[in-house]
C-alpha cells in the first residue's frame, strides 16, 4: 500500500527482499521517494485571518452632548455644568476608547504573526536550498573524487611512459654511441687491411719480379 | 620468524585507533611469531610529549621497545604549515618540513631499525601519514609491510606519500574504498596488499535487560559508542535525531557511550552515559535497536563490526566512502546523506522489525565471514607467507 505525503501525493512503498536484502536498492528507493515529496512549508499562523481585524475607521458612537428637551433639562444642564470638569474621566470610562487601543494592538499582534510566518518561511526555504545544495555538494565531491582518481590514474600513467621513453631515449642514445665507436674501430681496422692488402699486392709483385728473373 | 610492529604509541591507556588496532594484531600473531613493538615514549597525539620514562616494557607479554620523541609538536606552528601546504605551491622540502612537524620526532627510533635491519624479518608499520612510517620504510624497504590505515582527507595525495606508497613489500589494507584510494594515488598495484581491517570479539553473553535495568533506560533506543566529537559528525546526529522526534513525534531515545568533548543537548530523550566498562557497551549494542554512526572520516569503524558480531543493524553516514561500502558489501546497515535521508532510513529501520533482523543477520554472517580473529590471522599469515614465497 502506498502512503500519502505532507503534499497529498501518494508515495511508493518501500519494497525490500527480506531474503536477500540489497541495500543499493533500498537507498535508491528512498532517495527516489524524497525526490518526490514536495517541499513543506512551514506552518501558517492557523487563524491568521480570524486573528487580524481589519480597522473599519468607524467607532460606536457616544452618547450625544444635545440636552435633551424639557422640564428636567434645566437641573440636567446645571449637573452637566458641574461635571463638565470631570468630562475627560468620564468620556474615558464611557466612550469605548479602550477598543481603539485594542485594535491597535491586535493590528500589532497580526504584524508580529505575520513577520514570524515570514521568518519561520525564509528559515525553511533557506534549508530547503541548503540540503538542495548540501546534496548537489556531495554528487560533485563524489564525481570530482572519481575524477581526480581517474587523472592522478592517468597521469601516473603518463609520468610511467615519459620514464619509459626517457629510458629508452637513454638506452638508444649509448647504443648509437657504441655503433658509432664501432664503426670507427671497424673503419681504421679497414683502413689498415688495405694498407696490408697493398703492401701484400707490392710484395706480390716483387715476388713475381724476383721469380721470373 | 621475528615481526617488528611500529607505531606512533603503544599502550594499554590508548584505546582506539591505529594503536589499538596494533595492539590487538601485535597480541593475536605473537603465537605465530616471535614479536617486538617499537615505539615512541608520547601518549598524548596532539603534542606528542614523552611521557613513558622507560626504555623497555612488556604489555600483555609483548617487549615494547621506547624511543624519546626529541621535540614535541607545536600545535599553532603544525597547523600553519599544513595550512600552506594545503593550500599554497610548495615543493618536496616543504612537506617533508610538514612531516617533521607532523612528528612524533624519533630519530632514534629509525637509526634504531636502520642498525636492526637484521634483526627482524618483517617491520610492520601501523599509519602512513606519520614520521616513523615515512622514514622507517625508507630505511628498510624490502621487509616493510605496511598498515596505512589512511582516510580520504588532503594529506594522501602529498607527492612524499605517492613515493612512499611505492616502497614497501606489501600492504594490509583496512577496506577495498582504501586500497582503491591508494592505489589511484600511485598506482602501485604491482604491490602486494590484501584487505584485512581488524578482529572483533564480542562477548558469549549480553543482556540489553541488564543495561536497561542497570542505567534506567526504558523504550526502543539507537546507541552511538564513541567519541562524542564533530569530527565524529555528532552534531550532526543530535540535530537529525531532534528534528527527527519533533516532525515524527517518536519516542525512540538516543544513548551515548564515550568521553565527550561536545556539548549535549539537553532533552529527556538523549541520554549520555560516559565511557562505560566493555561489558556494559556490549550490553547497551544488545539492547539497542540499532547502531549509528554519524562519522565524516573512517578507515575502519571497530564498534561498527562490533555491532554487526551483535546482529544489530546499523545507520551510518554516507559521506564517509568506507562506511557506506561495508554498508553496501555487508547489507546490514543503511546510510544517509542529509536530514531527509535521514529521517526515511530511520524511520524504515525503526518502523521495520523484519528488516532490522535480516540486517542484524547479514552482519552478522559478514564479520563471521571477515572479521573473527581466525580470519584475520589466516590474512596476515597469507601475506607474509606469500612474501616468504611460500
Amino acid at each position: 500500500m502506498d502512503n500519502e505525503n505532507p503534499g497529498g501525493v501518494p508515495e511508493p512503498e518501500i519494497r525490500i527482499d527480506y531474503e536477500n536484502v540489497d541495500v543499493a536498492d533500498i537507498m535508491a528507493q528512498i532517495r527516489a521517494r524524497i525526490a518526490l515529496r514536495p517541499p513543506v512549508p512551514p506552518e501558517e499562523p492557523a487563524d491568521l485571518e480570524e486573528a487580524a481585524p481589519v480597522f473599519s475607521g468607524s467607532y460606536p458612537e457616544g452618547p450625544s452632548e444635545e440636552p435633551p428637551a424639557g422640564g428636567k433639562g434645566r437641573a440636567k444642564r446645571i449637573l452637566l455644568k458641574i461635571m463638565r470638569p470631570f468630562a475627560p474621566v468620564i468620556k474615558l470610562l464611557v466612550l469605548p476608547v479602550n477598543e481603539e487601543l485594542v485594535r491597535t494592538v491586535r493590528v500589532l499582534d497580526h504584524t508580529n504573526k505575520k513577520l514570524d510566518y515570514l521568518s519561520a518561511k525564509f528559515d525553511h526555504d533557506l534549508h530547503q536550498s541548503a540540503a538542495g545544495l548540501d546534496r548537489r555538494i556531495i554528487q560533485v565531491d563524489q564525481a570530482l573524487n572519481q575524477r581526480i582518481d581517474e587523472l592522478a590514474g592517468r597521469l601516473s600513467t603518463t609520468m610511467e611512459t615519459v620514464k619509459l621513453l626517457h629510458n629508452l631515449s637513454h638506452n638508444l642514445v649509448v647504443e648509437i654511441t657504441k655503433l658509432k665507436i664501432e664503426h670507427e674501430t671497424l673503419k681504421s681496422k679497414v683502413r689498415v687491411m688495405e694498407k696490408d692488402f697493398e703492401m701484400l699486392g707490392r710484395r706480390e709483385k716483387a715476388l713475381e719480379k724476383e721469380v721470373s728473373s | 620468524m621475528k615481526l617488528a610492529f611500529v607505531v606512533q604509541r603503544y599502550g594499554l591507556e590508548i584505546n582506539g585507533g591505529a594503536e589499538l588496532h596494533c595492539r590487538w594484531v601485535a597480541e593475536h600473531l605473537k603465537k605465530y611469531f616471535d614479536v617486538e613493538v617499537l615505539t615512541t615514549k608520547a601518549v598524548d597525539y596532539i603534542t606528542w610529549k614523552n611521557h613513558y620514562p622507560a626504555n623497555e616494557d612488556v604489555i600483555n607479554g609483548i617487549p615494547v621497545k621506547r624511543f624519546g620523541v626529541t621535540r614535541a609538536r607545536n600545535p599553532e606552528r603544525f597547523g600553519r604549515i599544513q595550512n600552506f601546504i594545503f593550500h599554497q605551491e610548495h615543493g618536496e622540502e616543504d612537506e617533508l618540513k610538514w612531516l617533521e612537524e607532523e612528528g612524533p620526532l624519533a630519530p632514534a627510533l629509525i637509526d634504531y631499525i636502520k642498525t636492526h635491519e637484521s634483526a627482524y624479518d618483517y617491520f610492520i608499520f601501523f599509519s602512513y601519514r606519520y614520521y616513523h612510517s615515512y622514514w622507517g620504510i625508507r630505511a628498510v624497504p624490502r621487509k616493510s609491510i605496511l598498515v596505512p590505515t589512511a582516510e580520504r582527507d588532503p594529506v594522501v595525495h602529498l607527492r612524499i606519500f605517492k613515493d612512499l606508497f611505492r616502497k614497501p613489500r606489501a600492504f594490509v589494507y583496512n577496506s577495498e574504498e582504501e586500497r582503491r584510494m591508494i592505489h589511484s594515488v600511485s598506482r602501485n598495484e604491482d604491490i602486494p596488499g590484501d584487505v584485512v581491517g581488524v578482529g572483533t570479539e564480542v562477548p558469549e553473553f549480553s543482556s540489553g535487560d541488564r543495561f536497561r535495568r542497570t542505567h534506567q533506560v526504558d523504550g526502543d533506543y539507537i546507541v552511538y559508542v564513541g567519541r562524542i566529537d564533530e569530527n565524529k559528525g555528532c552534531h550532526k546526529l543530535f540535530e537529525y535525531f531532534l528534528k527527527y522526534k519533533k516532525e515524527t513525534g517518536s519516542a525512540v531515545k538516543l544513548v551515548l557511550i564515550g568521553s565527550t568533548i561536545l556539548k549535549i543537548p539537553s532533552h529527556h530523550d538523549i541520554v549520555y552515559l560516559g565511557f562505560l566498562p566493555e561489558q556494559d557497551k556490549f550490553d547497551a549494542i544488545d539492547g539497542a535497536v540499532l547502531l549509528a554512526m554519524p562519522s565524516f572520516y573512517e578507515s575502519l569503524s571497530m564498534v561498527t563490526l562490533e555491532a554487526w558480531a551483535m546482529g544489530k543493524p546499523v545507520l551510518a553516514n554516507a559521506r564517509c566512502e568506507v562506511l557506506q561500502g561495508q554498508c553496501l558489501r555487508s547489507r546490514g546497515g543503511l546510510y544517509y546523506a542529509d536530514y531527509a535521508e535521514f529521517r526515511e532510513a530511520l524511520d524504515l529501520l525503526l518502523n521495520t522489525p523484519r528488516l532490522r533482523e535480516a540486517m542484524g543477520l547479514n552482519g552478522r554472517k559478514y564479520y563471521r565471514e571477515n572479521y573473527t580473529w581466525e580470519k584475520i590471522e589466516d590474512k596476515y599469515l597469507g601475506i607474509i607467507r606469500g612474501l616468504e614465497g611460500g
